[in-house]
């Protein structure tokens, strides 16, 4: 048998139920070693409790896991990582008040005591060994997304890991981010070290990987299958399975990311330049706090009719705007203006009577309160607008909510459920149905397709269009490079706190990816 | 609905379980735990005259837990019940000594609106220092407590002093008579109807208010309600002076009522039963009154153990601590069995 | 000045203990409000045993089984129930008050302190001045410092710090962030039985209800304080400690002039203080919520 055939990973019938709810359903696969596999799916196809039940973090209820054909004892991460499987974690799983030496060390095998200077002395020969390019003694709170990526993957590379999995890790970089992982990943390879690699993106998957498996809803459609003999098209429809319908553009749009579905849509308004803004920021600028990169001197305007996209490599002070329009952070300097009404002193109930609308990043902190009744969640915004002794009549709040969740296609059961039994399509939806009422002048819509399936992206993007016809001036923060160019009429760039360009249809992918990362062309 | 009963069988399960331990402990430490049980039914509901000295010792106590409830609901872990309870209790006694001979309908209300301005205040800084500057609450009411307890001593023993008291216990000068408003017995109409106006009050607040829906929300993600514009200084600061001032309303009501003056030291365990019978009721008003007339009951038990059975009194903090331990417990053990017994209950 | 020093150090030590234990805990993710009932355990159990037993070792091996066992119950309560920890942690320390209660009365039959006949072994005459002082007074540095090189100089601290602050980060590098919860309690019970020992039997040698007197609370207010780190922890102990024992002090000197219960409020005031300014120093800390709906799964 020759060296390429060697089996390095099998899994023979693997399932994983959470609850009720099957994850993975017997999943039988094998991969090759010393070659770069991408696993590929939907949100909610099983992706990362594949990636999971490999490394030992979740325990199969059925089936059976070998590596070099020796069987794991299921859900033992010590095993896993004896037999050589490392994973690394989409939200890095590195504690953030650790200095990276730490991280490190928490993780080894050896060194059980230590001083501090000869920690940090033996992790930075380390890590410049790797090319990583830290400070031993840094937080790891301080830094870039895109360090932390190379620090987890050092991190899951010391204790000599033969099989490496990543669990997209392609979510949170720019496109040049993407670009150097990627050669790192090459890199892998060449020294025999076998990667799986997690992605959802049929673009990427084709530009690095040797072979691609497919899973959908828990099952395997497609055993790995060389990347050389399959194409976009056949993918993504693997991907998106037997849709009863015609796949959509948008949503073929997403998951090839082919900027092909042109924005013929863009061209049908008016001469936007003379309509008042919406929203209109001069020269704000924010102080620094704990949440991020504070505002430098920041002009922005949205018009009616108008959706902006605000596009950057997370961290770069996207959230601090967010919070600085919301008013939770504070603007110490410029003018914030809403529908010509000077907030910038105003409080976010003031800004949300104007017109305002927020839909936060984080759908299960921010959006909802998920041990919460739905008409709990729902009745929020408005029984803010009242006085706080007020009285309300909670049985035409929950009717209300009902009419309201029915007329935005929730599914649910029934108001009072709490908002944590919802899947993410849903529960989105309850915050859209909150937040994009007849009355919404300037919608923030913050990563709000954040892992969602096809189906529910599409409903969102859907609603924001909607919404957009009917004269919303919309606000647009996505990490998705291609769901900005598919939907928004203009693009801003931030990095560090600062508006670094604005680009107009038709986008160059590569302009903008250059803008992000502050290569100037 | 069926959550709630699955919510309250849970409770008996864990308060099942307290018991046992608490069985465990009387046993290891010498006594026969049936016994120790038998008496502490007894003496807090079968023995004649039960059901009053329940009303007497669970009218308070569901005051001061009814604002418990609005605290926590809030989200806030205002455990300073016990320290509120006395700076209400001091300041209507010193109202009470300043207006003395002035006509009752004078006198009892303002004695009222000292107790509970006192027990706001009390909870007030500490929930200022929380909302304003995030020093925790839970390390500050309990420093509260302490400290009231010192300003207790130092009333009772000073300012308020009984000079005909004697050495045991330092206690203030006894009210005159006709500003109390229930015998040394306890119960009295006016007692109940306060009771029952604060039940009615509380009730339309946490159920028919916009507060109550946003505390609510608040207490179970603040960060969600920030962003949809609340304010937490607001609804914060409310929960405070509001669980406050009933802890100072209880305080009033034992000052003016069954106490008629002010003893350093006095119903220690008032403010930890408080915060029991909240969270065994689940936050709810309604389960607090009824929660708190069964912890009424174990209060005066408490006086009845070593009197009538010769048995220690500490059996019922034990009892109280234990079912502390266990009341917030949530096991996915207890909740499949719930949840696969009502399923074949139905189906059967 | 020697009597400042030896009443500082008295008062300082029990609490330094119960720091440590509460520092090990809140590395761990747990807050601690047990400390209070345990140290009290530790306390009772020191003085019954040294009583029932005649020998002051078999007392402490005796509190310290007795905390060990309580402090099992205590995790197996916030860890496999997922009991809220403020008030499970409220509701150990009135175990330990009750407890330790009913102890004393069902062997003595009444509700009279308790006095031993042995304490603690002392540092004796070779100490000066210091010599009646006990021997917990002398560890308690080396404790401090095996406390540090545990929890900021060993891998095994660095995952129990993991533990506590990114579960999940634990659980993927193979540690079980459960089973650190319970070493790091299962330590504290021991350093609580100290505390407690200390407190009854390094000087006066007796036992009374509710004698700890908040101290359980105010060693947590330390670890707060402290910011979780031993050194700093022992600091802010020695803080309210030193602040005590100027209220003391100040009583012996000024006399009637200055209110003794004002003075007997020192060291809480200094215990709201230090939670306010570390509060204000790092802009708020609030681990626990509500009734916390967002917890690592």
């Amino acid at each position: 048998m020759s060296e390429e055939k060697q089996i390095v990973l099998e899994c023979r019938d693997v399932s994983v139920r959470y609850g009720d709810v099957v994850a993975l359903s017997g999943v039988s696969i094998s991969f090759a070693r010393g070659r770069i596999h991408a696993v590929v799916g939907q949100n909610g196809a099983g992706k990362t409790t594949f990636a999971r039940a490999i490394s030992g973090l979740v325990s199969p209820d059925t089936g059976e896991i070998r590596i070099d054909g020796r069987a794991l004892p299921s859900g033992n991460v010590n095993q896993a990582r004896q037999a050589g499987v490392e994973l690394v974690h989409q939200s890095f799983a590195l504690p953030p008040s650790f200095t990276v030496a730490e991280a490190m060390q928490f993780g080894a095998a050896d060194g059980r005591i230590y001083s501090r200077r000869g920690l940090e002395r033996r992790w930075q020969t380390y890590l410049d060994s790797l090319n990583v390019k830290v400070k031993a003694g840094q937080r790891i709170r301080d830094l870039p997304v895109e360090t932390l990526q190379s620090v987890e993957i050092a991190r899951a590379l010391v204790s000599d890991a033969r099989l490496l999995i990543l669990d997209e890790p392609t979510a949170v970089l720019s496109p040049e981010g993407a670009q150097k992982l990627f050669e790192r990943i090459r890199h892998l390879k060449d020294v025999g070290v076998t990667v799986i690699v997690i992605l959802h993106k049929i673009r990427e998957v084709l530009a690095i990987a040797d072979t691609v498996a497919v899973l959908r809803g828990g099952l395997l459609v497609e055993g790995p299958v060389e990347c050389s003999g399959i194409d976009a098209e056949k993918l993504a429809e693997l991907i998106i399975g037997p849709a009863a319908r015609p796949l959509e553009e948008d949503q073929k749009a997403a998951l090839t990311g082919s900027l092909d579905t042109a924005h013929a849509h863009l061209a049908q308004s008016v001469d936007r330049a003379t309509v008042e803004p919406v929203l209109k920021l001069s020269a704000v600028s924010t102080r620094h706090d704990s949440d991020g990169p504070p505002l430098e001197d920041i002009d922005l305007v949205i018009r009616p009719g108008e959706i902006l996209g605000l596009a950057g490599v997370e961290g770069n002070g996207q959230r601090t705007l967010v919070r600085a329009i919301s008013a939770l952070a504070e603007t110490s300097e410029g003018k914030i203006t809403i529908e010509g009404l000077d907030v910038t002193r105003a409080s976010l109930q003031t800004r949300r009577a104007a017109g305002l609308r927020v839909i936060p990043f984080e759908r299960n902190v921010e959006g909802l309160s998920l041990t919460s009744a739905l008409w709990e969640n729902w009745s929020a915004r408005e029984l803010l607008q009242r006085p706080l002794l007020s009285m309300v009549r909670p049985s035409e709040l929950r009717q209300r909510c009902g009419t309201a969740l029915d007329a935005w296609e929730v599914h649910y059961s029934n108001v009072t459920q709490r908002a944590g039994s919802l899947s993410g399509g849903n529960a989105q939806k309850v915050i859209l149905s909150r937040e994009m009422d007849e009355q919404a002048r300037l919608i923030i819509a913050a990563q709000p397709t954040r892992g969602l399936d096809i189906g529910a992206t599409a409903f969102v993007w859907d609603s924001l269009n909607r919404a957009r016809a009917r004269g919303c001036a919309i606000l647009l923060i996505s990490s998705d490079l291609d769901e900005i160019m598919d939907i928004c009429d203009r693009v801003v760039v931030m990095l560090s706190g600062r508006v670094v360009g604005t680009f107009t249809p038709p986008y160059d992918l590569a302009d903008i990816g250059a803008a992000m990362t502050g290569v100037s062309k | 609905m069926t959550e709630s009963i699955v919510s309250v069988l849970r409770a008996l399960i864990f308060i099942v379980i307290a018991l046992a331990l608490c069985g465990l402990i009387f046993s290891v430490a010498g006594y026969s735990a049936p016994d120790m049980f038998r008496a502490i039914i007894d003496g807090a509901f079968l023995r004649t005259g039960a059901l009053q000295q329940a009303l007497r010792w669970g009218l308070p106590l569901f005051i001061t837990a009814a604002g418990v409830v609005i605290s926590f609901r809030a989200g806030y872990f205002n455990i300073g019940a016990q320290g509120q309870f006395y700076i209400g209790a001091i300041c209507a006694a010193f109202a009470a000594d300043w207006l003395n001979g002035l006509p009752a309908f004078i006198v009892i209300p303002a004695c009222f609106l000292a107790g509970m301005t006192g027990g706001a205040l009390w909870a007030m800084w500490p929930g200022i220092l929380r909302l304003r500057s995030g020093a925790d609450e839970v390390i500050t009411t309990l420093m509260g407590n302490f400290l009231a307890v010192i300003v207790l001593i130092y009333v009772t023993s000073g300012p308020l002093k009984d000079p005909s008291g004697s050495g045991q216990q330092a206690s203030s000068r006894p009210l005159d008579a006709a500003y109390r408003i229930s015998t040394s017995y306890g119960v009295s109409p006016t007692i109940i109807a306060i009771a029952i106006l604060v039940g009615v009050l509380l009730w339309l607040l946490v159920n028919r208010t916009a507060f109550g829906v946003l505390s609510g929300l608040a207490g179970r993600n603040a960060t969600m309600v920030t962003w949809q514009g609340a304010r937490l200084w607001n609804i914060g600061l409310a929960s405070f002076i509001i669980s406050g001032a009933l802890a100072g309303l209880a305080g009033t009501v034992e000052l003016m009522g069954p106490n008629g003056r002010l003893a350093s030291g006095f119903l220690p365990a008032h403010g930890f039963t408080a915060i029991l019978i909240a969270l065994v009721a689940n936050l709810s008003i309604v389960g607090t009154a009824i929660v708190a007339l069964f912890f009424g009951g174990l209060a005066s038990a408490a006086l009845y153990l070593p009197v009538i059975a010769g048995l220690p009194s500490s059996a019922i903090d034990i009892t109280n601590a234990a079912i502390a331990l266990f009341i917030t417990a949530k096991s996915n053990i207890v909740d499949r069995f719930l949840r696969n017994w009502r399923k074949r209950g139905w189906t059967t | 000045m020697d009597d400042v020093i030896i009443a500082i150090l008295r008062s300082a030590t029990p609490l330094v203990y119960v720091t440590l234990a509460g520092v090990i805990a809140q590395r761990a993710g747990i807050w601690h409000l047990g400390l209070e009932g345990l140290m009290i355990a530790g306390a009772c159990a020191t003085i019954l045993g040294t009583v029932l037993t005649g020998s002051i070792f078999s007392a402490l091996l005796i509190a310290m089984v007795i905390c060990i066992v309580a402090s099992i119950l205590f995790w197996f309560v916030v860890e496999k129930l997922k009991a809220n920890q403020i008030i499970a942690g409220l509701g150990l320390t009135g175990l330990g008050l009750g407890g330790t209660t009913l102890a004393v009365e069902s062997i003595f039959g009444s509700q009279a302190a308790v006095t031993a006949p042995s304490g603690l072994p002392r540092l004796g005459a070779m100490f000066g001045a210091y010599g009646t002082l006990s021997i917990l007074v002398l560890l308690m540095p080396l404790f401090v410092f095996a406390v540090w090189v545990l929890l900021c100089r060993t891998r095994f601290g660095l995952r129990l710090s993991a533990a506590g602050e990114h579960p999940f980060a634990a659980r993927s590098v193979g540690v079980n962030p459960g089973r650190m919860r319970l070493i790091a309690l299962m330590i504290g019970g021991v350093l609580c039985a100290l505390g407690g020992a200390e407190l009854a039997s390094g000087s006066l040698q007796f036992f009374s209800q509710n004698m700890t007197a908040g101290r359980g609370f105010m060693a947590f207010a330390a670890v707060i304080f402290g910011a979780g780190h031993p050194i700093g922890a022992t600091f802010a102990a020695l803080f309210f400690a030193i602040v005590g024992a100027i209220g003391i002090r100040a009583q012996l000197v000024f006399g009637e002039r200055v209110p003794h219960d004002l003075l007997l409020a020192l060291p809480y005031l200094a215990t709201v203080f230090g939670i306010w300014l570390s509060a204000r120093l790092r802009g708020g800390v609030k681990a626990v919520t509500g009734f916390g709906e967002l917890r690592d799964s």
